[in-house]
């Protein structure tokens, strides 16, 4: 089972891609997790790439489903999304 | 006079070449401010119904707010009003830069265009100077050459070769900035008047100009502190929301086919800040958000970068992601003097027409080639190009494929896909102008925004487009910059962890308090927002939250009855056939659910079941018919 994990922007600079694909995950945890394996260990760091960031399955928040207990299905895109003004 | 006001209303009449100058009605200027809502009562008044837009008698009226004219952050606009010759309704469109100040140092705070010039000509103001003058040597120039050619002495609003051949969503330009949407520069165009230069030495008088002093170098230090004004869109500006739009699943994508693009990234904010941007000298004078790109264009040298709004449209929703290409169409819309939102939903249309064998663009999805020639065709009506000059609507009647013409009252969508944000669709099917985000802004508080609530079910998605269409009414009659918006939000907001249990349970508090939010916006109090301390700074009113609630749903209610006038009914308040009926989100079986929501907003707003406000509803905002 493949999961497209939406980066960040400077999450996608740290590894070289705007997505990465993680396999072998049943909730948003697992996804995160396995997410987490692709950086470096650098704690620090991988909480200031990930600060503030929402998550969301194909779109939708996770806050509005089950959190990160929320099931992933093969070929959902998992994003980390944050907010941001424009126009 | 009130104070804030230069009090002078100046009237050209560009067949008879006279002019001459009026007190401004103080009372208007008490019941809708200045700006867009003054020009809109003016257009009511000024017109009958059923005039042709393009013809001389649709007058063209530049209006300030009192706020113009001071140093106030992000007070530098002007609105423009006029019939709109794309949708046939309401036109309005509100522009950046210098020219609005200018205009108030001349003593102006409306200025109306009548009539039209036999040939080109334009229209120079010093104080109480007025001159028309021919313009044959400038037309024909683009809006770049055409300001560096009038000097700086003055500050000016001029169209293109777009305006001049009436494409029918040209804008008016100033400085770098463009009064873009609903084709006033067309009427401009339809005028033969190619500029307009103003320039003067009145001074702003306020009722407390200490207050207002002090008060704004408070704003200033908490704008500078502020995650969005002082730091996203100062570092990567409008395009600071491409990867949140993308990864919301709302980024038009393919004529809106999708709402994801997977090359995103590569047109966005943080991608240009990377790798295109040189400078932000394109922002609007007084303004320390600095949100102004600038970058290079081969050939051509440092000019204005692309907004959000260009990224989407030119970009994703084209599937091209070349930067660098998206940089050039922007520039070379902007010169001509086009709106590049419904430039981009117009080509987007146009390339599915293709593919589907109905017309013949020469051009295609994912292909740069042939788009830089386009454009320039389209500003100039040359083969094909005239047929995308008149807007994507015109084009389906023509050629078929209404059900992905992607425009509401035939303004093309901007770039926010409303099957992953509800309230945002309401806001397009129902602002007066058409397809709309920047009347109401209702995407940042369900998909872009640090608190969202859930976009997608039917809480609040009439309150927050009624609360949100009445505020921007008010900020565009000020006139303000809507993105002043963004500050309300506390940076302790932004600050939270969006997958936290308390941050869950606000966006729950938030989706639940329907009449409370209605209610608490609508408080006749002490103005506590810093446009509302501004506006009772300079003018001595006291105008609060609720004040500017009831001033903008007065504003609103005058423009659906100049529409409803002008024959258009409750069946434009609809959405694409795609949008309603196409779903994008896995799981999901259709599109928007607008007709579930309409109802509720026609009785919010105070309509009847055809959408016409009722008679009480006129009474109760004092709006004249």
């Amino acid at each position: 089972m493949s999961i497209t994990v939406q980066l960040t922007y400077d999450m996608a600079r740290e590894v070289g891609s705007p997505t990465i694909q993680v396999s072998g995950a049943e909730t948003v945890s697992d996804v995160l997790k396995l997410t987490r394996e692709r950086f470096s260990q650098d704690e620090e760091n991988y909480a200031q790439l990930t600060r503030v960031a929402a998550l969301a399955i194909n779109g939708v928040l996770i806050n509005y489903r089950r959190g990160k207990k929320t099931k992933v299905q093969d070929g959902d895109r998992v994003s980390f999304v944050k907010a941001a003004a424009g126009g | 006079m009130i104070k804030g006001y230069a009090g002078r209303t100046l009237t050209v009449n560009l067949e008879t070449q006279e002019h001459h100058f009026e007190p401004l009605d103080e009372e208007m200027a008490r019941l809708y401010i200045g700006g867009k809502g003054y020009g809109v009562r003016l257009l009511y008044d000024m017109t009958e119904p059923g005039i042709d837009p393009l013809s001389a008698e649709n007058p063209l009226i530049f209006a300030t707010g009192p706020l113009n004219g001071s140093v106030a952050p992000q007070s530098n606009r002007f609105a423009v009003v006029c019939k709109s010759p794309l949708t046939g309704g309401i036109g309005n469109a509100t522009c950046g830069g210098s020219f609005a100040y200018a205009l108030k140092r001349a003593g102006i705070d409306i200025l109306i265009v009548k009539g039209a010039a036999s040939a080109p000509c334009r229209l120079e103001v010093e104080n109480d100077e007025v001159r028309i003058l021919p313009a044959a040597d400038l037309w024909g120039e683009g809006t770049y050459a055409t300001q560096k050619a009038l000097g700086k002495k003055y500050k000016h609003a001029v169209i293109g070769p777009a305006g001049e051949n009436k494409v029918l969503y040209a804008g008016i330009v100033s400085d770098e900035r463009i009064a873009g949407r609903t084709g006033v520069g067309a009427v401009m165009g339809s005028k033969n008047l190619k500029a307009v230069s103003v320039t003067g030495n009145h001074k702003l008088e306020m009722d407390d100009p200490e207050a207002f002093k002090a008060y704004t170098k408070t704003v200033r230090e908490l704008f500078k502190e502020h995650p969005v004004l002082g730091e996203s869109m100062k570092r990567f500006g409008t395009g600071a929301i491409l990867n949140t739009t993308n990864g919301r699943n709302i980024l038009p994508t393919r004529n809106f086919k999708y709402g994801h693009y997977d090359e995103g990234m590569s047109i966005s904010g943080e991608h240009m800040e990377e790798h295109e941007l040189v400078g932000v000298k394109s922002s609007c004078m007084h303004c320390p958000v600095t949100c102004g790109r600038d970058v290079e264009v081969e050939g051509v040298g440092r000019v204005k970068g692309p907004e959000y709004e260009t990224l989407a449209l030119l970009g994703s929703n084209l599937e091209i992601s070349n930067l660098k290409d998206i940089n050039e169409w922007n520039y070379l819309a902007d010169d001509l003097g086009m709106d590049t939102i419904s430039l981009g939903g117009t080509i987007s249309f146009a390339m599915e027409l293709q593919e589907k064998g109905a017309f013949d663009v020469g051009v295609k999805f994912g292909d740069p080639a042939g788009l830089s020639e386009l454009i320039r065709d389209i500003g100039h009506r040359k083969g094909v190009g005239d047929d995308l000059a008149d807007g994507s609507r015109r084009m389906s009647e023509r050629f078929g494929g209404a059900e992905f013409a992607m425009h509401v009252k035939g303004l093309e969508l901007s770039a926010y896909d409303p099957r992953g944000s509800y309230a945002q669709g309401v806001e397009y099917a129902t602002t007066n102008r058409g397809g709309c985000h920047v009347q109401g802004a209702s995407m940042y508080f369900e998909s872009i925004g640090p608190l969202t609530i859930n976009p997608q079910n039917l809480k609040l998605k009439a309150d927050i487009p009624i609360v949100q269409q009445n505020l921007g009414c008010a900020i565009n009659s000020m006139v303000l910059c809507i993105f002043s918006t963004y500050g309300m939000i506390p940076a302790a907001i932004h600050n939270m962890d969006p997958n936290s249990f308390s941050h869950r349970l606000l966006s729950r508090l938030m989706e639940n308090m329907g009449p409370l939010f209605r209610g608490f916006m609508g408080i006749k109090a002490r103005p506590m927002v810093w446009w509302e301390k501004w506006l009772t700074y300079i003018t001595g009113q006291t105008l609060s939250s609720g004040h500017l609630q009831e001033i903008g749903a007065r504003i609103f209610n005058l423009e659906r009855i100049y529409n409803l006038r002008e024959g258009l009914t409750q069946e434009q308040d609809t959405l694409p056939s795609r949008i309603l009926n196409e779903p994008i989100f896995p799981g999901t079986t259709t599109g928007h659910p607008l007709d579930q929501i309409l109802p509720r907003y026609y009785k919010l707003r105070g309509w009847d079941n055809n959408g016409v406000p009722t008679a009480k509803t006129l009474k109760r905002l004092q709006v004249r018919t």
